[in-house]
């Protein structure tokens, strides 16, 4: 029988024990985002048909939205110092062949030149934001530009490998519907995960990608439309992913270490009820 | 007299206290896989020295098998080797979890906000003299090129900085430009964020290449106004020796 000596020691290994399993526990753990805000952006995984027609489809009520800042665009002229769009939030699903994307932004007016893009690194070389501009010391890659207007109501799917090369594919694979109501823009943008297109941008479920975003407000000051071509909203690489299908496998390997587990329990508990000489 | 037992779970866990809350105080703390192994080789040395002999096998593991083979036991002690009984498979359980379950973060970035610059911007030097009027152009010059992200207070929140990730340099903070040289900015000033090596994640830099834009003359003198505005001094090349 244990005496009182012989429980504290029993705590004291099951402190040993704690200890060591929280230690390992805190080696598993990734470092902590100290970023304010939204780092990416989730393709949640939906079952049948996507809310790709219809930006107000009650489907997107329950997919929780990311948000991003803008900023107006002086990082190469033409600058603009002020922009109407200051920032957006964004919801994702895909549903294993489809993906489509909801942006959502605060632009007072609609006008027929306001327009939205989405901008994504193709490939494995990494891309400038800034339309895949060159890079001095680092071979960069190029990236393809989801451009949705409002006046010819759909998306041109276009590419571009540094400043000026901007074009439209002669592949288009993208849709996009936009609805403007009291002062909210929502766009939502679609196309299948995976093209044949090697221009386009692939999306392998579970692996990250590189998006960034920009909007125009077409409103016309002075006879003239405000924001376009390189005047607009912009924002730098954030990460997008297409959540991955749950893997069922991991519950039977916790499962089979519980097993083994309880089963070397048992092995010692008997062999030492057997009245081994310890 | 001490049981082995105790005495080991005291060393591990002065071990512990010292390697995670002591050794900080004088070096930069251990990442948790080292303090993890350290402890995991401590342990090890206390068991082999526990069993190094019958009398101190005896000593060390008796205790623990009559616990756990549970004969004659009663009340609190009962209750403890159960709850030891459940809980190990359950840390396995949750170890297995916790190793197999796909991290849902995006990829960790580490980077560099200093890389080294390259050799043909090393040693130069601002062939401007500080006069007054070259401090005073060089103020205009960064209100007009640079306080939209860097901001007209040199604390780098400018009205466009919020959009830009990773933000635009803080010049008032003492770790950027006065840990620089004039040199260093020279480069970083001409070459924008392309102009960065891979460690500097040059695609994701909204630093632009002044280059394209303004003469060497401007870059010195708003070099000279930045780090007056922002109450720094530069680096100097006697003190890097
Ligand atoms: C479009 C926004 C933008 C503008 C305009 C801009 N910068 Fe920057 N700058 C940044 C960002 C973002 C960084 C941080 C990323 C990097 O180091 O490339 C940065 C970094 C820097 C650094 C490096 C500081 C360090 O600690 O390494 C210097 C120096 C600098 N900028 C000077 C300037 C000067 C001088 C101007 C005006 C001629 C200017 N910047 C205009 C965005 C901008």
């Amino acid at each position: 029988m244990l005496n009182g000596l012989g429980s504290l020691r029993t705590l004291s290994l099951i402190g040993l024990f704690g200890v060591l399993g929280f230690s390992s526990a805190f080696a598993n753990e990734p470092p902590a985002s100290e970023e304010p805000g939204s780092v990416s952006v989730r393709l949640y995984q939906l079952e049948g048909s996507l809310p790709s027609e219809d930006p107000n489809s009650s489907q997107w009520d329950s997919v929780p939205s990311s948000e991003f800042n803008l900023a107006p665009q002086v990082h190469w002229p033409p600058r603009i110092q002020e922009v109407t769009v200051k920032s957006v939030k964004v919801k994702g699903v895909h549903n294993g062949q489809e993906m489509a994307i909801l942006v959502e932004y605060a632009d007072p007016a609609e006008d027929a030149a306001d327009a939205a893009a989405l901008e994504f690194m193709v490939g494995d070389k990494p891309a400038h934001f800034a339309h895949g501009q060159k890079m001095l010391q680092v071979e960069g890659g190029p990236v393809n530009i989801w451009y949705w207007k409002n006046e010819s109501g759909k998306a041109v799917d276009m590419s571009a490998k540094g400043f000026k090369t901007l074009e439209t594919q002669p592949h288009q694979d993208i849709q996009a519907k936009g609805v403007w109501e009291n002062g909210i823009w929502k766009v939502v943008f679609s196309r299948l995960l995976k093209t044949e297109d090697d221009q386009d941008v692939q999306v392998e479920e579970g692996e990250w990608r590189s998006v960034a975003f920009a909007f125009w407000d077409g409103a016309v000051v002075d006879g003239l439309v405000k924001e376009k071509g390189g005047q607009k909203a912009v924002s730098t690489w954030w990460y997008i992913r297409a959540e991955p299908s749950a893997d069922n496998s991991i519950f039977g390997w916790v499962i089979l270490g519980l097993v083994l587990a309880t089963a070397f329990e048992l092995v010692i508990v008997r062999k030492l009820r057997k009245g081994q000489a310890v | 007299m001490k049981g082995p037992i105790i005495s080991g779970a005291i060393i591990l866990a002065g071990m512990f206290i010292f390697l995670k809350f002591l050794l900080p105080l004088v070096t930069a703390p251990l990442p948790a896989s080292l303090i993890y192994l350290y402890l995991a080789l401590v342990l090890s040395g206390i068991l082999i020295y526990g069993t190094m002999s019958a009398s101190s096998l005896e000593a060390m593991m008796g205790p623990v098998f009559r616990f756990l083979s549970g004969k004659g036991q009663t009340g609190a002690s009962q209750m403890a080797r159960l709850a030891v009984l459940v809980m190990f498979p359950l840390l396995v359980g949750w170890q297995t979890y916790s190793r197999l379950v796909p991290s849902d973060l995006p990829p960790a970035e580490n980077r560099t906000i200093h890389p080294a610059p390259p050799g043909e911007f090393v040693g130069l030097s601002n062939p401007y003299p500080k006069t007054p009027e070259n401090i005073m152009m060089g103020k205009g010059l960064y209100a007009a090129y640079c306080s939209p992200c860097h901001g007209a207070n040199y604390d780098g929140k400018g009205p466009a900085a919020p959009g830009f990730n990773p933000p635009p340099a803080n010049f008032s903070d003492p770790g950027t430009i006065a840990q620089l040289q004039e040199a260093y900015l020279f480069w970083r000033i001409k070459k924008g964020g392309v102009g960065l090596p891979v460690e500097g994640m040059p695609w994701k830099s909204a630093m632009p290449r002044w280059e394209d834009e303004l003469p060497e003359e401007f870059i010195w003198k708003i070099i000279m106004g930045e780090y007056d505005g922002a109450h720094q001094t530069p680096r100097t090349w006697e003190e890097e020796e």
